[in-house]
């Protein structure tokens, strides 16, 4: 209880307060409530979240299978989705999705601390990332895909030629990959990854260098005239970013983790999104 | 392969032969070559530009692919003399096609030379990566191939030498930062948080040079863009003020469209619609047609308030002079609107011109994409601060200049102000004046009489006629 | 045609004489009217033949007006305001559109003209407005010069020697490069005379030139006014409240009320002696 907030310290009297009013109100539905609420105040006591008591999970939405936004509800889902939830049961806090996010602002915003305690985004473990934020144990492993229209004969080789434009998301392993290995050709960083896979439908650029899975879901589902023309074992890894002011939170999801690699969680939302274990 | 890597196009047929000539040779030379060389790429450190540069931190990323038959146990790098694995970090990948296999690497490096114990061998067939961060190539540049030794099955072999890596001398800018990056007050300085992340000062230097393209981009897209967008608007606000109701019409859905409608959603449309309908433009001229339209569309409500503001008897002093209607709007009407409606353009001009960060969401390369490079990669804040520095550079005096223009306008309209000189010199007072204007005032063809009866009723009413 | 103030007048607009016909009859009724000296056989320069005008379909402000003036004449047009006077006088150069009747310049109908020969109209029409309203975005010269360059077609040299000279011939030859805003009332009134008459007009309309002026600075005006009404040879028609003008340079003074010629005559006659009681009263009034 050393670092127990001024807030949590409230919440548990509140909790107390009202565990003391079940008690005489006696109703019969009574225990269960108040045993849940009580463990997990006490987690969240052992916590410290930016919202006492709840997981604030942050990512860019565009990024199916691993985080997009339900087509008619609007609501988050997605490999990431379930995993932020999957974990915030594992750590007994409530998940709560923020709204979607630039890709390059959630580095700067897990940093900055006050938002959210943890972007789970399909990001990419690298060196330069980790000098502002900690990230988890790697949970998924990935590579990159070298997108085509259906029919072109491009390569990397020929690819890399000044009169070339390939798409990449701005600040993803992709951009790097063609900024280091295509150096000739114009590298055109976009927002969002929908907005690559067009510009590469439309002609506005020859290529897309991307996160395998997402290409590959992408494709499937609505973009029937891309095609992967390469995969790019790159075996990179993706990790859950947290402030480095919060090491206790990244050691309990690292625990988290670990245990639902071991209880078959991870399996199956493997299973749930790909369609295989992994 | 080697030949994969060959850029010689026109000599294909040739080159392969004599690659293969070559791959026969080494093949004959070293049979049991376990371990071969795919590549050797470093990410680019250059400030604004794609270039390696020595004696700064970069990542060395090398690949290889194992030999049907080995394994291997550990594996030596080695760079030419200058560059330094010091403080080093290597993350070891190795793949079975798409699948990564779970081996760890121990990493002890010298300065040219960096040691990688696996703690399990790398098994056959499998990709093996090893990417260095945090190394740097020698400050003086020049073409570095990486060499280095291999461990299978407990004996040595020499590595294959990978393609050359061009490294570009390294700048007094690289200079400056390691300067700041070894000064304890900027360290103290970074330490603070907020300081640390908006106002980084390596990262304020480094992206005042790295974002200066994009700043010069923003100003080309907007000062192209802004004379179309004054003629569009012209056009546009004289057709709106028409009595053609179709000219009229026109005017009115295409200011309303424009006024009425986010910036951020035309950029997308001409973006990703155009190309739809199978025209293709260059982004930048395409960057430039939208800030012309959309800001043409406000210019259309400013000019055409600006017209409306003159008053009725500029159109009738006109008119009694005998001037058409295109006559009285080109010689009396617009220049009195274009003095009236400059500091409202001028607002305009700093809407359009920070407006063109909106394009960056399209991959036009301005000032808010590289600021969003240079943040992702630093996950940093700062260059956005010195963007806003680049944004402000031009806004900050611009605004200046409105004000003092609506100073000098409201000091005219008054008649206030610095007068030009009498054109005729001798003339300073009342008096001469109206001697001057008694006799004077005669047109050419009067008589003599006139003249004295001019003068006559001049010195019967007397006073002054001055005013 | 006396009535009292308050009366309402119900006027049928007549349907327009034929134009030869009226001329006719205007002819032979305004001619004693006036102290011009009529040159042997010469036309009226203006014809002004049942003029009625309408604003808004209700308001009639112009009843069955008739006017003749003659090449060289003066005449100042006299009355209490809203009576029609300054509407009369933006009809002749179509500022206002007639409702009904004709006007007739130099024996051309004026009505029913197109755009351009409107334009070539206004160009034998100097006007010289309540308001001045001279181009302030361009300096006194480049006032007198720009309808000379624009609509005459001369050269620039030829423009501003003749503005120029027409500054000169207001007093202001020494205000050359001045703005409109850096002038007074008075001398704008003055760069506004000399860019009408720089055109060489044959008519020269004043709509009530003074009357924008702060008193002391009416005279200048009304001197300038005065050497061209004799000395110029121009004709001139004058909106204007300053009796003692009128009286002095007037050939005739018309007095309108109520959108109603109600009296004309040689200044003496009607300041001194006025057959309507409304003139009276008016002139009473004011004296």
């Amino acid at each position: 209880m050393a670092n127990m907030t001024r807030r949590n310290f409230l919440s548990i009297c509140a909790a107390a307060g009202s565990l003391a009013l079940v008690a005489c109100g006696g109703s019969g539905t009574g225990s269960d409530t108040t045993t849940s609420s009580s463990s997990a105040e006490a987690s969240a006591a052992a916590l410290t979240t930016v919202v006492a008591g709840k997981l604030t999970c942050i990512a860019n939405m565009y990024f199916p299978p691993f985080e997009s936004m339900d087509e008619s509800t609007g609501e988050p889902q997605g490999f990431d989705i379930d995993l932020g939830k999957a974990l915030a049961e594992h750590l007994k806090l409530e998940c709560n999705w923020l709204p979607s996010q630039q890709f390059d602002t959630l580095v700067p915003t897990i940093k900055a601390g006050g938002t959210a305690d943890i972007s789970i985004t399909g990001m990419t473990i690298n060196d330069a990332r980790k000098q502002e934020i900690d990230f988890s144990d790697p949970y998924i492993d990935s590579n990159q895909a070298l997108v085509l229209k259906k029919g072109s004969t491009e390569t990397e080789a020929s690819l890399n030629d000044a009169s070339k434009k390939v798409a990449v998301q701005a600040g993803t392993t992709g951009e790097e990959r063609v900024r280091e290995n295509l150096p000739n050709a114009t590298c055109v960083p976009l927002d969002e990854v929908i907005s690559c896979m067009t510009s590469v439908s439309t002609g506005n650029n020859d290529a897309l260098v991307i996160d395998l899975p997402v290409a590959a879901n992408l494709i499937s589902n609505s973009f029937g005239d891309l095609e992967v023309a390469q995969e790019i074992a790159t075996g990179e890894q993706y990790g859950i970013a947290v402030s480095k002011e919060n090491p206790e939170l990244l050691a309990a999801i690292n625990a988290a983790l670990a245990e639902m690699e071991s209880d078959g969680t991870m399996d199956e939302l493997e299973v749930k999104w790909f369609g295989t274990k992994l | 392969m080697h030949f994969a890597h060959t850029n010689v196009r026109g000599r294909a047929f040739v080159a392969l032969v004599l690659s293969c000539l070559g791959l026969i040779a080494v093949l004959a030379a070293t049979p049991a070559q376990a371990l071969t060389t795919n590549k050797a790429t470093a990410r680019p450190n250059q400030e604004g530009g794609n270039g390696v540069v020595g004696g700064i931190d970069t990542r060395l990323t090398w690949e290889g692919t194992v030999g049907d038959d080995e394994q291997i146990e550990a594996i030596t790098l080695e760079l030419p003399q200058g560059s330094s694995f010091a403080g080093s970090t290597t993350r070891v990948t190795v793949l079975d096609g798409l699948t990564r296999i779970p081996i760890e690497g121990q990493a002890s490096d010298t300065d040219e030379r960096l040691v990688v114990n696996f703690d399990n061998p790398v098994p056959a067939g499998s990709l093996l990566r090893l990417e260095v961060e945090g190394m740097r190539f020698a400050e003086a540049g020049g073409d570095c191939a990486v060499t280095g030794t291999y461990t299978a099955s407990g004996s040595q072999h020499e590595l294959d030498s990978s393609d050359s890596i061009t490294v570009i001398e390294g700048t007094w800018l690289q200079r400056a930062v390691a300067v700041l990056d070894a000064n304890p007050a900027v360290e103290a300085w970074n330490s603070n948080q907020f300081l640390g992340m908006f106002f980084k000062p390596q990262l304020i230097l480094t992206s005042l040079f790295s974002l200066f393209p994009g700043w010069l981009v923003c100003l080309v897209i907007v000062i192209c863009a802004y004379p179309f967008a004054i003629t569009l608007g012209l056009i546009f606000a004289l057709m709106k003020i028409s009595n053609n109701v179709v000219l009229r019409a026109i005017a009115v859905v295409y200011i309303n469209l424009l006024r009425g409608t986010p910036l951020f959603l035309q950029i997308y449309i001409m973006f990703f619609g155009l190309p739809m309908l199978g025209i293709n433009i260059d982004n930048n001229i395409l960057g430039v047609a939208v800030m012309a339209i959309n800001s043409s569309a406000y210019l259309a409500e400013i000019f055409r308030a600006g017209i409306e503001s003159i008053p009725q008897g500029q159109y009738e002093a006109a008119a009694s002079l005998g001037m058409g209607r295109l006559q009285t709007m080109f010689n009396i009407i617009l220049p009195q609107t274009i003095r009236r409606v400059i500091p409202t353009v001028t607002s305009d001009f700093i809407t359009s011109y920070k407006d063109t960060s909106l394009l960056s969401s399209v991959g036009v390369m301005e000032l808010m994409m590289f600021a969003k490079n240079a943040t992702s990669v630093s996950g940093n804040i700062t260059p956005y601060v010195t963007a806003a520095i680049f944004y402000l550079i031009v806004t900050l005096p611009l605004i200046k200049v409105v004000g003092i223009i609506e100073k000098r306008m409201a000091r005219s309209e008054r008649g206030s102000g610095p007068r030009p000189k009498l054109t005729q010199p001798t003339v300073t007072t009342e008096d001469a004046e109206q001697v001057e204007g008694a006799q004077s005032v005669l047109p050419n063809d009067s008589t003599d009489a006139g003249v004295l009866m001019a003068q006559a009723v001049r010195a019967a009413v007397g006073g002054d006629i001055n005013g | 045609m006396a009535r009292k103030r308050g009366q309402t007048l119900q006027v049928k607009v007549p349907a327009p004489l034929d134009a030869n016909e009226a001329a006719q009859r205007a002819f032979e009724h305004d001619r004693p009217l006036t102290t011009h000296n009529f040159v042997e056989g010469e036309h009226p320069i203006v014809r002004i033949e049942h003029l009625n005008k309408t604003f808004d379909g209700t308001t009639q402000v112009l009843r069955d007006i008739n006017l003749t003036v003659w090449p060289a004449e003066v005449v100042c047009v006299l009355g209490p305001s809203g009576s029609g006077k300054s509407t009369m006088l933006r009809c002749i150069n179509l500022l206002e559109t007639p409702t009904a009747g004709h006007i007739l310049i130099e024996d051309q109908p004026i009505t029913g003209l197109a755009k351009a020969e409107v334009n070539k109209l206004r160009q034998n029409l100097g006007m010289v407005f309540q308001s001045f309203n001279l181009f302030p975005h361009l300096t006194a010269l480049g006032n007198v010069m720009i309808g000379q360059t624009k609509v005459l077609g001369k050269s620039k040299e030829e423009a501003e020697a003749e503005a120029r000279k027409q500054l000169e011939a207001v007093g202001l030859a020494d205000r050359a490069d001045f703005k409109p805003a850096q002038l007074s009332g008075g001398q704008q009134q003055r760069v506004a005379i000399a860019r009408a008459v720089a055109m060489h007009p044959d008519v020269l309309l004043f709509d009530e030139p003074t009357s924008a002026l702060d008193p002391e600075l009416v005279r200048g005006v009304l001197d300038v006014m005065r050497d061209l009404a004799k000395n110029s040879g121009m004709t001139m028609i004058v909106v204007t409240h300053e009796m003692g003008f009128a009286r002095e340079v007037a050939d005739r003074v018309v007095f309108m009320e109520d959108g109603v010629v109600v009296e004309q005559g040689v200044p003496a006659q009607v300041f001194d002696n006025p057959k309507n009681q409304r003139t009276a009263e008016f002139l009473g009034d004011i004296q």
